[in-house]
């Protein structure tokens, strides 16, 4: 059961977006998958669907209490940034061992960061959402700075929210892909069908099938996928990414 | 999705408009201060340094190349040092020298649907 860590370096990139919809593509994939949120206000079900009255059971709940959507598990653990035994907890369930069949995707809130990196030390990836605004990306040396290389050895990148048709948007994309290189997963294109999804509390994929937004995200859940079978330390760029 | 999109798009047989038509002109290329600023930003070259594993089904494609040159020779060139061979192959059409260079490269790619 490998884990992946959600976990961008600034509020509103749609790191919850994106951690909800790799959840999804993962899951169209053949993985079973588990999603917790630790944010102490979720917004995690609104990607699925749910009402924003919906509460995620928590990841020690038993399993007549599981909020399940197509499948994936929805589950939460709020107390996770000062719960010490958090990772000891997740390594006793047995989500730190390679392989397919159970994947466990962590959504942490952008101001967690010594969770998320206590969680990547045992990731096989840790996906970064960012967007191509000058404000988050004026954070990146802060970011790169306080993990280190150790700290980033798995870390991939995902632009969100992108408008090429604005300059500095382009701009700020053309920076991301020279400083990540194949660390870049992919972008995700600004689709106004996202918001409305949540809006009609529908999930994206029923709310607008021709998203791009949505094509977008599952092309990032299948660069993903390569890493759940990875026993590396370090960040395994998918095939057609390398090629 | 506004339904007149949608009912164009399917008109069209697509499910998406790519904005390929959005040009960048050499003189809209001028360096932002704020990436200029992030470029000397040593803490950058961090992710130079973090190991990264590829497959070992490589092709040679000279954008990707490109793509995963180390920033730190991002940097020289902005010094104005040499040119590093792996990155003066025949497909740069011109000796890549600095960042506002690397961002024209950037653009004609994009113009052309390369990246």
């Amino acid at each position: 059961m490998p884990m992946i860590v959600c976990h961008g370096p600034k509020g509103g990139t749609g790191n919850t977006f994106v951690a909800a919809h790799l959840a999804m593509g993962l899951s169209a994939q053949g993985a079973e998958v588990t999603v917790i949120s630790v944010a102490a206000r979720d917004s995690l079900p609104l990607h699925f669907g749910l009402s924003p009255a919906t509460s995620l059971p928590a990841i020690t709940a038993p399993a007549d209490e599981a909020v399940l959507v197509g499948g994936i598990n929805l589950r939460s653990w709020r107390r996770a940034s000062e719960d010490l035994d958090f990772v000891p907890m997740l390594s006793d369930l047995g989500y730190f061992q390679p392989g397919k069949e159970r994947v466990l995707l962590v959504d942490v809130p952008s101001g967690e960061t010594r969770l998320a990196r206590r969680l990547v030390e045992h990731a096989c990836a840790h996906v970064c959402t960012i967007n191509a605004q000058p404000d988050t990306l004026a954070l990146l040396p802060q970011v790169f700075g306080e993990a280190g290389a150790e700290g980033l050895a798995r870390t991939a990148f995902v632009i969100n929210a992108l408008d090429e048709t604005r300059r500095l948007g382009r701009h700020g994309a053309a920076f991301i892909r020279e400083l990540a290189g194949q660390r870049l997963i992919g972008r995700i294109r600004m689709d106004e069908a996202v918001p409305e999804a949540i809006a009609t509390l529908q999930m994206l994929g029923r709310y607008a099938p021709a998203s791009v937004a949505l094509s977008d995200v599952q092309q990032i859940a299948q660069a993903v996928a390569p890493t759940l079978d990875s026993t590396s330390s370090a960040w395994v760029a998918p095939v057609s990414l390398a090629a | 999705m506004r339904i007149d999109a949608r009912n164009l798009l399917d008109r069209l047989g697509r499910n998406e408009f790519a904005y390929r038509e959005f040009e960048d002109r050499f003189s809209d290329l001028e360096l932002w201060p704020l990436l200029e600023a992030l470029l000397r930003d040593p803490r950058l070259q961090t992710l130079d340094q973090s190991p990264a594993e590829t497959p070992a089904l490589q092709t040679d494609n000279s954008d990707q190349v490109l793509a995963a040159e180390p920033l730190k020779n991002l940097f020289s060139r902005y010094e104005q040092q040499s040119v590093l061979p792996s990155i003066a192959k025949p497909v740069v059409e011109e000796p890549v020298r600095d960042v506002r260079a690397m961002l024209r490269h950037l653009s004609d790619l994009g113009a052309r649907g390369e990246i």
